[in-house]
C-alpha cells in the first residue's frame, strides 16, 4: 500500500494534476477565512463592475491630505479624461477647418490641446454641419477648457439652508489608500447582480466539487454494485444487470439527465438532488469496467481458496475481490467526479440548474452571465473564471487519472 | 568443403535500456555457415540468442544498437551498408527471419496477399500485382499451403496455418540465408510437425541457401539442423555437429544442457538428468573472466579472471573453456 | 459472409431493442416525477387569472390534450400511436405550432453542424494522435499536455472563447443564429455565404473540443500497435517504414470507430449547449427555449429526437466498423 502509494506520487502526471487540484481545494477553504460573509450578497447596485480596488470617495475627500508634485501628473490626467474618440473629434474638426496638423502628434495629448483652445471658435459655421453635430463640438470644447482650468474642487456640506465647506481639493492633493475608512478590493469585479464575483466563484467551485462528489459516489456505488453482482454472481442476474447497462450506455445520459432534471421542477431541483440525478445517468462505465475486471478474479486461487473455507459472500468480495478493483474503481470515480462537475454546468446552462437561491454554482454563474450578455458585453471577469476554473478542475482531475492508470496499468508506461 | 553463404565475425550489439544503461547481449560471436547447411543455436532463455538473430540482419531499431563486427552473405559484407540498402536489397532477398511469435507476426488487418505485395514491392517497385499473384499462388502450392489463404486476413488463420503462412513469406524472395528464431515452440506438436517438415522442404528444393535455427529444445535441433552452436551470455561456448553436441558435449555449460534434457535416442538412457543450478550473469556488466564460472561444478580461482579465448579442436569443433578437452571428457566419465 | 451476417443481425436486433428502451423512458421519466405536468402548465398559462373557471377549463383542456385523464398504459399506446404518425403534440411557446414542425425545421441545422464537426474533430484528433506517437520526443511533450488541457475544456467555455476573440474582439464572424437575421432562408447566393459565415464559430468550437480527447486515444493506441510483433516482422522483410506507419495508424484507428460510436451520446451533450451559446437555430437551442418557456411538450419531442439521432449514429458507426476491420468477422466466427 506504501509502495503502491509512493509509486502514484512519483508519476510526474498525477503529482502534477494532485497539485492543481489541492491548490484549488485550499483555496475554496482559506480564502472565505479572509473575505467572509454570503457570497451572493449584491454589493453593487449597476451590474458588471470592474475589476479593481474601490474606494469611498466620501471617504476619501475628507481624508488626511497629503502634497505630491509630480511632474507626469497634469499630462496622465488629461489622457484619463480625454476619451479616444473626443480626440479623433478634435481631429476631425481640425481637418474641416483645413487647420495643419501635421507637425502636431496625435498621441501627445497637451499639444492636441493647446491647438484646439488657440483654434476653436464656436461661431465659425461650417458648411453641411448638422445642429446636433455642432452642438457636440461646443461641449467638447466646455469640457477641454475645464481639464486646462487651474481650479480648485470645494466639497461642500449642506447645513440648514446653507452650504458649509468641508474640503478643499487641490490638483496636487494624494489621500493615502490605506487611510480611507471604506476601501474594496474586487479582483474580479462583480457579476450583472451586482455581486462580488471572487466570492461567489470560490463558493461556486465549491459547491460544484461536492455535487461532482456526490454525483460520483452515487455512480460509483450503483455501478460497483451492479458490476459485482454481473460479474461475480454471473448466470441470470450477469443477463439481465448486462441488458439494462447496454441500453443506457446507448442512451446519452445528458438527454435522461434534462428529461429527469425538468420533470422533477425548478423547486425540488436543489444541489444535492441535481448532484444525485446526475449519479443516476452516468454508472454505465463504472458497471461495465468492473464486471469486466471482476469476471477476471472470479476463478483465481484466493478467490477458490476462499470459497471452499466457507467464507459468506460478502466477506469474499471485502477481501478477496474488492481490494484487487480498488484502483480501477478509484479511477472511475475520479473521472465520474469530473463529468458530473461538467454535467451541471450544462444542465445549468440549459436552465435546469440546481435553485437559485441558496448558493451558486459554477454552471449558475455561466448561465447568468449569458444571460446578461457578459460574453457580448466585455465583461469578460464574469464569465472566463468559470471557465477557467470548470477547465483546470477537469484538467487536474483527469491528469491525476491518467497518473494512476500508467502505474497500473503497466503496458500504457512511456 | 562447400561454398560459405554465411560468415559472421566477432559481432557486438547491445540494448540500450530507457535508462540509458547498456546490456551486451551480443558479445564477440563468429561462425559460418556453408551452402546447403542448417546450424542450430541452443541456449537457456536470456543467453541471447534472440539478440544474435536479430542483430544478423544488418538493420537495427531501439532499443537494440550495433557495436562492431562483420556479417558477410555469399562474399557480401553487409555490416557497413546504409540501412536504406540493407532494406532494399538485402533484407527478404539474402537474408530473411522468422519470428519468435509468428501468432502476431502478421498484420490482423491485412490480406496475406497485399502483404506479400508489400513485401515484394519494397524490393522492386515496378512488380506486377498479377504476377505477383501467381507466384504466390505456386509457391505456396509447392509448400503444401491452400491457395485460399492468400486472401484471408491473419486473424482468420489457425495457429499452425498462421506459422506456416509467416514461414511461406519470409522464403517468398528465396532468401540466401533464412534465420528461424523458435519456429515451432508455440505450437502443438502435430503442427511442429509440419513447420519442421516445410523447413527441410524449403532446404531440398532450394528456395533457401542455408538456415540459422534458434531454439531452446536441443532434441529438435538434433533432427533438425547438421550442426550444433550453444550460447551463453552472449558468447558462443560451444559448436560441432549435431551428433557430437548431442553425445559429446565438452564445454561444462553445454554438457550439463544436455543433462538437462531428455533426448529420445539409444545410448542416451541411463544418463540423469540434472538441472544447471544459478542464474546467467548480468550482462550490463559482464564478468571479465569465464562467463560461466559462477555457475560451473569445475570452476577455479583462475577461470573468474581470466578472459577465455574460442578454442578448436576435433574436426572443426571448437569450445570456450579453460580445461583441456581430454581432461573435461574424463571429468564426465567418472561421474 | 456467415460472420457479417450474424454480426449485422446482432446490431440491428439491439438497435431495436435500444429504440424501444428509449421511447419507453421517454414516456415514463416525466410521469414518475412527483409533479404534475398539467398543473405545472395551467398554473404558468393561468398566471394573473382569477376566474377558477377559466383556470379549471385551461386545466381540462390540457389535460385533454395530454390524455392524462386516461389510464397510464392507455396513454402510452396513444403516444407511440402518434409517435409512428409524427405526431408530437402541440407546442405551448409557440402555440398553434406543431412540435413536429418546429423540430423538423430545427433538426437540419442541428445535423449539418454536428456530425461534421464530430467527424472533423475525430479525424484531426487521430492525425495529431498519430503524429504525437510517432515523433514522440519534443512535439509529443509539447501536444500532449495541449491536447489533455483542450480536452478539458467544456464544450460552451470552448464557444464562449470562440465567441468572444472572433465575434466580439476581432468581429471576423458573426456573434448570434445561423443566418443574418435580416434574411429569408432561401436559396440565394447571399442567404448561403450567410449561413457559412455563421456556421464557422459553431462548427470550429466543437471540433476543438473533440481533438484533445481523441488524440489523446489515438496516441497511446498508436503507440501500442508501433510495439507490436508484426512491425517488427515487416520491417526485418524490407518494408519502407513509411508502409508500416500506415498499417499500424490503420490498426489504430479502427478501434476508434467504436471509440467515437461510445462517446458520441457525451459529445452531442456538449454540442447542444455550445448551439445554446451561439444561439444556433438548431436542436439545442430548441431545446433552451422549451425549457424555458416550459413547453413540456416540445422538450419531450427534442429528448426522444436527440436520442433516436444518437442510437442511429451508433447503429451506423458498428455497422461501418464491422465492414472494415476484419477482425470483428474473425471474432464472429469464433463465437
Amino acid at each position: 500500500m506504501k509502495n503502491t502509494l509512493r509509486q502514484v506520487f512519483h508519476s510526474s502526471k498525477f503529482l502534477t494534476g494532485f497539485l492543481i487540484f489541492a491548490a484549488i481545494l485550499l483555496t475554496m477553504w482559506i480564502y472565505p477565512l479572509f473575505n467572509p460573509g454570503n457570497p451572493l450578497e449584491m454589493i453593487g447596485v449597476g451590474t458588471f463592475a470592474q475589476p479593481g480596488t474601490y474606494f469611498s470617495l466620501y471617504d476619501a475627500a475628507t481624508t488626511r491630505t497629503e502634497t505630491l508634485r509630480l511632474p507626469d501628473a497634469d499630462e496622465k490626467r488629461i489622457t484619463n479624461l480625454v476619451s479616444d474618440a473626443d480626440r479623433a473629434a478634435m481631429i476631425e474638426w481640425f481637418g474641416l477647418m483645413e487647420i495643419d496638423v501635421s507637425e502636431v502628434d496625435a498621441t501627445d495629448i497637451d499639444a492636441l490641446l493647446d491647438l484646439w483652445l488657440e483654434h476653436y471658435d464656436p461661431s465659425v459655421k461650417i458648411k453641411g454641419m448638422t445642429q446636433a453635430r455642432r452642438n457636440f463640438f461646443k461641449r467638447l470644447d466646455k469640457n477641454l477648457r475645464q481639464i486646462r482650468a487651474a481650479d480648485t474642487l470645494l466639497v461642500m456640506h449642506q447645513e440648514e439652508e446653507e452650504l458649509v465647506e468641508k474640503a478643499r481639493i487641490t490638483k496636487t492633493d494624494y489621500v493615502n489608500v490605506s487611510d480611507v475608512a471604506n476601501v474594496k478590493r474586487l479582483p474580479l469585479g462583480t457579476d450583472n447582480f451586482g455581486r462580488d464575483v471572487l466570492k461567489e466563484l470560490v463558493s461556486a467551485t465549491g459547491t460544484s466539487i461536492v455535487i461532482g462528489l456526490i454525483a460520483g459516489t452515487v455512480a460509483t456505488l450503483i455501478g460497483l454494485t451492479l458490476g459485482l453482482l454481473a460479474g461475480y454472481v454471473g448466470g441470470l442476474a450477469d443477463d439481465i444487470i448486462m441488458f439494462i447497462t447496454n441500453i443506457f450506455t446507448v442512451i446519452p445520459g445528458f438527454v435522461l439527465l434534462i428529461l429527469i432534471s425538468y420533470s422533477i421542477g425548478q423547486d425540488q431541483r436543489g444541489a444535492s438532488v441535481v448532484a444525485i440525478v446526475i449519479g443516476l445517468t452516468s454508472w454505465t462505465w463504472t458497471a461495465r469496467s468492473v464486471r469486466s475486471q471482476v469476471i477476471s478474479l472470479r476463478n483465481r486461487d484466493h478467490v477458490n481458496l476462499s470459497k471452499l473455507s466457507g467464507h459468506s459472500l460478502f466477506r469474499i468480495i471485502l477481501t478477496d475481490i474488492l481490494p484487487y478493483i480498488a484502483s480501477y474503481v478509484v479511477m472511475a470515480f475520479i473521472l465520474q467526479v469530473s463529468s458530473g462537475i461538467l454535467a451541471e454546468a450544462q444542465l445549468s446552462l440549459l436552465g435546469l440548474g440546481p435553485k437559485t437561491t441558496v448558493t451558486p454554482t459554477l454552471g449558475l454563474m455561466m448561465n447568468w452571465a449569458m444571460l446578461y450578455s457578459a460574453h457580448t458585453n466585455g465583461s469578460w471577469w464574469a464569465y472566463f473564471p468559470v471557465i477557467l476554473t470548470i477547465t483546470l478542475i477537469s484538467f487536474s482531475l483527469n491528469l491525476m487519472n491518467t497518473g494512476l492508470d500508467q502505474v497500473f496499468n503497466p503496458t500504457l508506461r512511456d | 568443403m562447400g561454398k560459405v553463404i554465411l560468415e559472421v565475425r566477432d559481432l557486438k550489439t547491445k540494448y540500450v535500456t530507457r535508462f540509458h544503461e547498456s546490456v551486451y547481449a551480443v558479445d564477440g560471436v563468429s561462425f559460418k555457415i556453408e551452402e546447403g547447411k542448417s546450424l542450430g543455436v541452443a541456449g537457456e532463455s536470456g543467453c541471447g540468442k534472440s539478440t544474435l538473430a536479430l542483430s544478423m540482419m544488418g538493420y537495427y531499431f531501439p532499443p537494440l544498437h550495433y557495436i562492431s563486427g562483420d556479417i558477410i552473405i555469399d562474399g557480401k559484407n553487409i555490416s557497413g551498408m546504409d540501412p536504406d540498402t540493407v532494406r532494399k536489397s538485402i533484407l527478404g532477398t539474402e537474408i530473411s527471419y522468422i519470428p519468435q511469435a509468428a501468432m502476431n507476426a502478421l498484420n490482423p488487418t491485412q490480406k496475406i496477399i497485399r502483404f506479400l505485395e508489400d513485401v515484394i514491392h519494397a524490393h522492386d517497385a515496378k512488380a506486377d500485382n498479377k504476377e505477383i499473384r501467381e507466384r504466390a499462388e505456386a509457391r505456396f502450392a509447392e509448400l503444401g499451403l491452400p491457395r485460399d489463404v492468400l486472401d484471408k486476413h491473419a486473424v482468420e488463420l489457425s495457429g499452425g496455418m498462421k506459422q506456416r503462412t509467416v514461414i511461406a513469406v519470409s522464403t517468398i524472395l528465396s532468401p540466401k540465408v533464412l534465420i528461424a528464431d523458435e519456429p515451432s515452440s508455440a505450437l502443438d506438436v502435430t503442427s511442429q510437425k509440419m513447420v519442421i517438415k516445410m523447413m527441410r522442404e524449403l532446404m531440398e528444393k532450394g528456395y533457401i541457401k542455408s538456415m540459422l535455427f534458434i531454439t531452446h529444445e536441443l532434441p529438435l535441433l538434433y533432427n533438425v539442423t547438421d550442426d550444433i552452436m550453444v550460447m551463453y551470455a552472449g558468447q558462443i561456448v560451444e559448436r560441432g555437429t549435431a551428433k557430437e553436441m548431442v553425445f559429446d558435449p565438452i564445454h561444462p555449460y553445454s554438457h550439463g544442457l544436455m543433462g538437462s534434457i531428455l533426448v529420445p535416442e539409444a545410448g542416451t538412457r541411463g544418463s540423469t538428468l540434472t538441472a544447471i543450478p544459478g542464474t546467467p550473469p548480468n550482462l550490463k556488466k559482464p564478468p571479465q573472466g569465464c562467463r560461466f564460472a559462477e555457475r560451473c561444478r569445475y570452476a577455479t580461482e583462475e577461470c573468474r579472471y581470466h578472459a577465455i579465448a574460442d578454442k578448436p579442436f576435433g574436426d572443426g569443433r571448437s569450445y570456450r573453456c579453460l580445461m583441456s578437452v581430454d581432461k573435461l571428457r574424463e571429468v564426465y566419465e567418472n561421474e | 459472409m456467415k460472420g457479417y451476417r450474424k454480426y449485422f443481425g446482432k446490431k440491428i436486433l439491439w438497435f431495436i431493442i435500444t429504440f424501444i428502451a428509449a421511447v419507453i423512458l421517454n414516456f415514463v421519466l416525466p410521469r414518475l416525477m412527483p409533479a404534475d405536468p398539467v398543473s405545472a402548465i395551467t398554473g404558468k398559462m393561468a398566471s394573473g387569472m382569477t376566474d377558477a373557471t377559466a383556470v379549471q377549463e385551461i386545466y381540462k383542456r390540457f389535460e385533454e390534450e395530454f390524455g392524462t385523464n386516461k389510464p397510464l398504459i392507455t396513454q402510452f399506446f396513444i403516444f407511440v400511436r402518434n409517435l409512428f404518425r409524427g405526431d408530437l403534440g402541440t407546442s405551448f411557446s409557440q402555440y398553434p405550432r406543431k412540435v413536429s414542425d418546429i423540430i423538423s425545421s430545427a433538426i437540419g441545422w442541428t445535423v449539418a453542424l454536428q456530425l461534421p464537426a464530430i467527424l472533423v474533430g475525430w479525424l484531426l484528433g487521430n492525425i495529431l494522435g498519430a503524429l504525437a506517437a510517432y515523433i514522440r520526443k519534443g512535439f509529443d511533450k509539447v501536444l500532449l499536455p495541449i491536447a489533455l488541457f483542450l480536452s478539458n475544456v467544456p464544450a460552451f467555455g470552448m464557444a464562449v472563447t470562440l465567441l468572444v476573440i472572433f465575434a466580439v474582439k476581432l468581429k471576423v464572424a458573426p456573434i448570434a443564429g445561423g443566418y443574418a437575421f435580416d434574411m429569408i432562408p432561401n436559396m440565394s447566393w447571399r442567404f448561403i455565404k450567410s449561413v457559412i459565415s455563421h456556421y464557422q464559430l459553431p462548427f470550429w468550437s466543437i471540433v476543438l473540443v473533440s481533438i484533445g480527447g481523441q488524440a489523446i486515444g489515438m496516441r497511446s493506441m498508436s503507440i501500442y500497435e508501433l510495439n507490436a510483433d508484426y512491425v517488427k516482422y515487416a520491417r526485418f522483410l524490407g518494408i519502407k517504414d513509411r508502409k508500416i506507419v500506415g498499417y499500424v495508424f490503420r490498426n489504430a484507428m479502427l478501434p476508434q470507430v467504436t471509440g467515437l460510436a461510445l462517446s458520441i451520446g457525451t459529445m452531442i451533450g456538449g454540442a447542444l449547449v455550445a448551439e445554446i451559446i451561439f444561439s444556433y437555430p438548431g436542436l439545442g437551442s430548441t431545446m433552451y427555449s422549451a425549457v424555458t418557456a416550459a413547453d413540456y411538450p416540445l422538450i419531450s419531442a427534442t429528448t426522444l429526437i436527440i436520442t433516436i439521432m444518437v442510437l442511429i449514429v451508433t447503429f451506423l458507426l458498428d455497422i461501418i466498423y464491422g465492414f472494415i476491420d476484419p477482425r470483428v468477422k474473425a471474432a464472429q466466427f469464433d463465437a
